[in-house]
């Protein structure tokens, strides 16, 4: 035994110490170009041709009236899904029907006090390998070859964009040394900030980028007017939310779900989950019409375009959830005029906070071009009086430009469908369509307050995305789900106008709650949940009573209490102040939109045949 | 860091120390559905994500993307004496490969086989035991129903 545990030691002191800093591993294998290898949605996933496992896209019958005249009264599926779809159904009628922008923001976080739970994707929150999730959470195609679309080289001749980069570049190059050799940051900052790669190329982006702009359009507008007309937002706020039915059950759901005897039988049921994306651009320009679509909706449905299929739950990969109300904003509030985009800038600083072994920088810009670009327009379609529930019955095109000065990534997206919730993931076919073109390098480098290598192909591009002239679409009603009033605005009954302006702003801001979010706490889940201890105590808690206390309704609330010196007479009534949440009168909810009116035969009334037979 | 420092710098030779740090690493079956390029494993309480990334690259020449943990609180529950008792607290270490890697969790038991053999046993008991039974019903044929202690 001393023998080998002598040898033992003798071993351990001849094994050469690893020393972990500074050495290098070279790993083989490694293939040179990487691409997707999971599922693709290539056409519905349930097989048209088997047994329907799932409730049409309907559930409700209309009446109808046979040869004989019988009329015969709807019948309604009543097993659990079809109730549930029902429901659902109903709910997304309740958000057609109300007639405000606002109202019909405001009905989305109407189910929720605290706010709903929501997965936070961000600008510049690129996860590693994030393209596939992010196309399959927005329903993006990306053009296989890398480019514009066709589209654009029709815009203009090629004489007269090179005119205009002549006219420009002089311009463009001043503007550039000035950027980078003479404005000086240091009186600014401290060292540390100064030290910041992402914050120093960040704000010399926006400089660059506000000034290239300035260029565009002063020397632009005169031949196209559209220039003069649209508005530049600096800094918007950009944010988007939309109900997700593509992922996998949660966990927890399905546990709480298996635990009980009734519930065990759908626990594998979809759930619709809560996506919120906050974004924040350089700049963006809009203007009071839209621009062109490159394709027509239709052409979308192509099955042959993939979209992957991603649907492990978003927290494996590294985003996170929050209690929050639903905000959509394009960076405008609801009213302004010009509320169609034509072009957006982006940063890309955020690049140098991640890693340096993931290695997937294009697709990171990608998927960043796709969240960006998808988010704006669903913002704009939300301001037409679509929704996630509601398709947008034309497409929306929107031009961004990803950029830190030197590196220029150009796209174009043209937004076709906004539903993704689990009744239609998988029965909606179109998709929503993107193009990038690969990073191109406006300059090689800057010496002797010269610019050298100047790339000329940046400002085509640049000139042909400000030359796309927005157009009036003919024949098409922008706003086919708002009818009378349209915005919050217009309504004329002044006290509900002012609640709800100031309501809806409230909400939007996301502010705390101003009483703290219930929770249980760690001594409670130890003695009183898990291990029964204190069978004695009072109960006083909410978990101790069996009403669920985050399914609360946001108006499940009091109403302000009117004091008597300011009721009116008589003053024993109105103790409580009027509330105008979102509401549709239920009798004009009982006629859903499929339910016709009955035609009945003119000649002459029929005899409604009794199924009974008839006794003398 | 382990609870053993890492060599400090001494003057003089030799330079090449050995250095044993109390560092393991568990490859655990995850819990949850992954990418397959994700391995989850459990780990010493004292490893930093550098650590097991460290861990990983050097010893095993696997690259390593990124490392995220977390460490699970131990559950409660009561001793047998009554008492409320904590159990150890788990870290847990999810190694992302690149995205061309699949890593598949083996099969560390062989459970076709032994749903084979388990099929056989219930074969034989069940055989055993009916020729019991019906051996007892034929004693029990002219008094169903009673314990065959009553028969003659």
């Amino acid at each position: 035994m001393q023998c080998c545990k002598a040898k033992a030691r003798l071993a351990i002191r001849l094994t050469p110490s690893v020393r972990f800093v500074g050495v290098d591993v070279q790993f083989k294998n490694v293939p040179s170009s990487y691409k997707y290898t999971g599922y693709y949605k290539k056409a519905r996933l349930i097989d048209p041709e088997s047994e329907p496992s799932f409730i049409p896209l309907k559930c409700y019958n209309p009446p109808q009236i046979d040869e004989n005249g019988c009329l015969t009264l709807p019948v309604m599926e009543y097993t659990r899904e079809a109730r549930k779809r029902r429901a659902r159904e109903l709910w997304h009628e309740k958000v057609r029907k109300l007639d405000t922008v606002e109202e019909k923001i405001f009905e989305l976080s109407m189910p929720r006090y605290y706010g709903w739970k929501t997965y936070q994707l961000g600008e510049e929150l690129v996860m590693y390998d994030a393209l596939p999730k992010t196309q399959y959470m927005t329903q993006t195609h990306i053009a296989s070859e890398p480019g514009l679309p066709s589209h654009y080289d029709q815009i203009l001749d090629a004489e007269t964009i090179d005119a205009t980069v002549r006219d420009i570049k002089d311009q463009v190059e001043e503007s550039l040394v000035f950027e980078y050799n003479y404005r000086k940051q240091d009186y600014q900052f401290s060292l540390k900030e100064l030290e910041d790669k992402t914050l120093q190329e960040n704000i010399r982006t926006k400089a660059i980028s506000e000034q290239i702009n300035r260029i565009l359009m002063s020397s632009l507008s005169m031949k196209y007017p559209h220039l003069m007309e649209s508005q530049i937002d600096i800094d918007p706020r950009i944010e988007a939310f939309w109900f997700f039915g593509g992922f996998e059950v949660p966990p927890l759901i399905k546990k709480a779900r298996k635990s009980k005897e009734n519930s065990k039988e759908w626990a594998d049921e979809p759930v619709n989950q809560q996506l919120q994306y906050k974004g924040k651009p350089i700049l963006q320009v809009r203007h009071q019409l839209p621009l062109r679509e490159i394709m027509s909706m239709e052409a979308t449905k192509d099955t042959s375009w993939e979209i992957p299929v991603e649907d492990l739950d978003p927290r494996t990969v590294g985003y996170k959830k929050l209690y929050e109300h639903a905000s959509i904003i394009p960076g405008f509030w609801p009213g302004d005029p010009n509320e169609f985009g034509l072009v957006s800038y982006h940063n890309m600083g955020y690049l140098h906070k991640r890693h340096e072994t993931y290695e997937d920088r294009e697709d990171a810009i990608k998927s960043q071009a796709i969240l960006a670009n998808f988010a704006w327009l669903y913002g704009q379609a939300c301001y037409q009086g679509f929704s996630t529930f509601h398709n947008p019955t034309y497409p929306l095109v929107n031009q961004a430009v990803i950029t830190n000065g030197q590196e220029w990534n150009f796209s174009v997206y043209q937004l076709n469908t906004t539903t993704m919730h689990i009744d239609a993931i998988n029965e909606n076919e179109t998709r929503n369509m993107c193009w990038v073109t690969e990073p191109i390098k406006l300059f090689e480098c800057i010496e002797d307050d010269k610019v050298k290598g100047f790339n000329d192909e940046v400002l085509k591009n640049l000139i042909k995305f400000y030359a796309n002239v927005p157009q009036v679409r003919e024949g098409v009603d922008m706003k086919p789900h708002l009818v009378k009033e349209k915005l919050v605005a217009n309504i004329e009954d002044p006290e509900r106008r002012k609640w709800l302006d100031e309501r809806y702003k409230h909400l939007l801001s996301n502010r705390p709650r101003h009483r703290l979010v219930p929770e249980i706490y760690d001594w409670q889940r130890i003695y009183m949940i898990d291990n029964k201890t204190r069978p004695l105590d009072k109960r006083r808690d909410w978990w101790q009573f069996k009403k669920h206390v985050f399914r609360r309704r946001l108006d499940d609330h009091t109403p302000p209490y009117i004091p008597k010196k300011q009721r009116e007479d008589p003053k024993s009534r109105k103790k409580w102040a009027k509330m105008y949440y979102p509401y549709v009168h239920p009798k004009e909810m009982v006629d859903p939109h499929n339910i016709k009116e009955i035609e009945r035969p003119v000649q002459g009334e029929p005899e409604i045949v009794p199924p009974w037979p008839k006794h003398n | 860091m382990s609870t053993r420092w890492y060599p400090i710098y001494q003057k003089g030779n030799p330079q090449l120390r050995v250095f044993l740090p109390n560092f393991w690493l568990k490859l655990v079956k995850p819990e949850l559905k992954h990418k397959p390029n994700v391995v989850e494993f459990h780990c010493s309480m004292e490893m930093t994500k550098e650590d097991v990334k460290n861990y990983i690259e050097k010893i095993y020449k696997v690259p390593v993307v990124k490392v995220n943990t977390r460490i699970a609180l131990g559950k409660c529950e009561r001793s047998e004496l009554g008492y409320v008792v904590k159990r150890d607290d788990v870290k847990h270490a999810y190694v992302t490969l690149p995205r061309y890697e699949k890593f598949e969790y083996p099969k560390l038991f062989d459970n076709e086989n032994r749903l084979k053999e388990k099929e056989k046993d219930d074969k034989s008991y069940k055989e055993a035991t009916s020729e019991h039974k019906n051996e007892m019903d034929k004693l029990n044929k002219t008094t169903p129903g009673y314990s065959p202690w009553f028969t003659i």
